[in-house]
């Protein structure tokens, strides 16, 4: 009986030793989860860097690119005097995507021939709102773009 | 000095009230509002007008001398034009919408064309040259005593009620018995996706009538005109099909270009099934096997591109939502999927090239990305699947623990 003894007490320390690792195990796996950052972030965003720079948007045909911006897809254009301009991308008709038309100096949606401004004003055809407007910033050569509160 | 400068401000004080006196004496208002209907009467209904809220008053359209009396001398005054004959109205209208000085002053914007382009359209050519008194003039659609800017919405020309307004004439079965063309056109514009799109949707963007067959000079557009028409809005597809070999072979033929599948008041939401080499594709209605074109062949190829891009697009957005059901961040292939879905369009647009490998390449770069979802879609499933059982090993673990520390403290105890 007291050979016993060592033993369902060691059965227990091991029950009890193996139960604190796996629970501890089992709240640190998901805070590690919660530390380290996710492949694609949920954007929430104040502010975005944008994984291209102005030669590469001057080498576009369009003088265009586009950009993810949260759940919003952005389009940031190079205007004839030089200017970087970015806007949302979604046409507020019917949400195509819009691109940039330099030949015609607009914003145009192909679905129905919607226009709109360089500043994203709705001038011509269905579209029944403006583009929101991002800030462009351009730091050593980098772009940052934040959403514009309407 | 000081008694001529007190007797100039007084004559001017004197010249100053006389005149806004005269000006504010509308005698018309003040008979006519006495016998005529609250509910129906112009006098009474004229205040939501817009000529009278511009300033205007019934004189300025009906000429005589507002600031008479009697009916009798007022007929007998200056300029007194009384009520115009159904012939009469453009005319009348267009002695002040017809002068650029005078609408100047006005409405500096508001063109004056008005009655030159009425005079080339069915409507006019017919009231001048015939004397038909059945075809609309200006008031048929204005209406008379509450005209308002198309943009106001009580106007008849406003587009959600620019519609009813040709279709008090153009469906009416008796008033077009004369006339050699259907009174259907606004049914089956309403089951149209433009008119679904403008009177339920309420979507302005969407065209109506005047649209189409313009307003002032209304008249069918021509079958040379008509991927012009369409084009306005439709301008990729427009450009496609003119550029496609279809645009000669329409001509030769003499069919109507977009009309011919897309038919005219009753356009229909497009469907992919319209293309194909088989019932219900419009494809078969003009193309045979043995044409001597390359044309069922094409359709086949387009249509088989579509189709496959349009199955892979609803088994990833499916796909999609079963992740987002369960809570998973889904932000990216969102994303992904809005990409897919702009391919479709632009694959469904293509078609109008008819030329099958462009219409292919844009397909098979759409479907690679639906793949994308879908795996990606599945593998966040997987990561579902792999939480709910961590969560019950954990929770498992947990119990055992407590278990355990329960019967240990009991033999601590003993």
């Amino acid at each position: 009986m007291s050979e016993n003894k060592p033993s369902r007490r060691g059965f227990l320390n091991i029950i009890l030793g193996g139960g604190a690792l796996a629970t501890l195990g089992s709240i640190l796996y998901p805070v590690v989860q919660y530390v380290v950052p996710p492949a694609a972030g949920e954007a929430r965003l104040s502010q975005l860097k944008l994984p291209f720079a102005r030669p590469d948007i001057e080498a576009d045909p369009k003088k265009a690119k586009y950009f993810k911006y949260g759940r919003e897809l952005g389009i940031i254009i190079l205007t004839e005097s030089g200017e970087l301009k970015a806007l949302t991308a979604t046409c507020t008709h019917l949400d195509c995507t819009v691109q940039h038309r330099p030949d015609l100096g607009i914003i145009w949606c192909s679905c129905h021939n919607g226009r709109y401004g360089l500043d994203g004003r709705n001038i011509s055809g269905p579209p029944p709102k403006p583009l929101a407007t991002f800030a462009v910033n351009e730091v050593d050569g980098t772009i940052f773009v934040s959403l514009e509160e309407a | 000095m000081k008694n001529i400068r007190l007797l100039l401000l007084l004559l001017v004080v004197l010249t100053a009230s006389a005149a806004l006196t005269t000006a504010q004496i509308n005698n018309c208002l003040t008979c006519h509002q006495d016998f005529e209907d609250e509910e129906t009467g112009p006098s009474h209904l004229i205040v939501r007008d817009i000529h009278i809220q511009k300033g205007l008053g019934c004189a300025d359209c009906h000429g005589g001398d507002p600031s008479l009396e009697d009916m009798d001398e007022v007929r007998e005054s200056r300029d007194w034009r009384g009520v115009p004959s159904h012939l009469e109205v453009p005319d009348f209208c267009s002695r002040c919408h017809g002068s650029a000085s005078y609408m100047h002053e006005h409405n500096p914007s508001l063109p004056t064309d008005q009655l030159a382009k009425y005079r080339t359209s069915i409507h006019g050519q017919r009231l001048f040259s015939n004397k038909d008194t059945k075809m609309a003039n200006c008031i048929s659609c204005h209406g008379t005593h509450q005209i308002g800017s198309a943009r106001t919405p009580h106007s008849t020309t406003h587009p959600l009620n620019l519609a009813q307004t040709c279709a008090n004439c153009h469906a009416d079965a008796e008033h077009m018995a004369d006339y050699d063309i259907p009174t259907d056109q606004f049914e089956k514009y309403r089951q149209s996706v433009h008119g679904k799109a403008l009177l339920e949707r309420k979507d302005l963007g969407a065209p109506v009538c005047n649209d189409c067959h313009g307003n002032h000079g209304a008249a069918p557009p021509g079958v040379a005109s008509l991927s012009f028409v369409c084009g306005n809005c439709h301008a990729i597809e427009a450009e496609l099909f003119n550029a496609s070999p279809h645009r000669t072979a329409f001509e030769e033929n003499d069919f109507p270009m977009c009309e011919t599948c897309h038919s005219n008041h009753l356009i229909e939401q497009p469907f992919d099934k319209m293309l194909g080499a088989a019932e219900p594709a419009l494809c078969i209605n003009c193309h045979a096997e043995d044409d001597g074109t390359r044309g069922l062949a094409t359709a086949a190829a387009m249509s088989q591109a579509v189709e496959k891009l349009a199955t892979a697009y609803d088994e990833a957005r499916t796909s999609l939502e079963d992740v987002i059901a369960r809570g998973m961040m889904t932000t990216d292939e969102e994303f992904r999927l809005k990409e897919v879905q702009q391919l479709l369009v632009a694959t469904r647009r293509q078609t109008h090239a008819v030329a099958a490998d462009t219409v292919d390449s844009i397909a098979e770069a759409g479907y690679r990305k639906a793949n994308e979802v879908r795996t990606n879609s599945a593998a966040l499933v997987d990561e579902y699947y792999f939480r709910r059982k961590g969560l019950g090993l954990a929770t498992l673990f947990i119990t055992v623990l407590v278990v355990a520390l329960w019967v240990y403290i009991r033999r601590i105890e003993k």
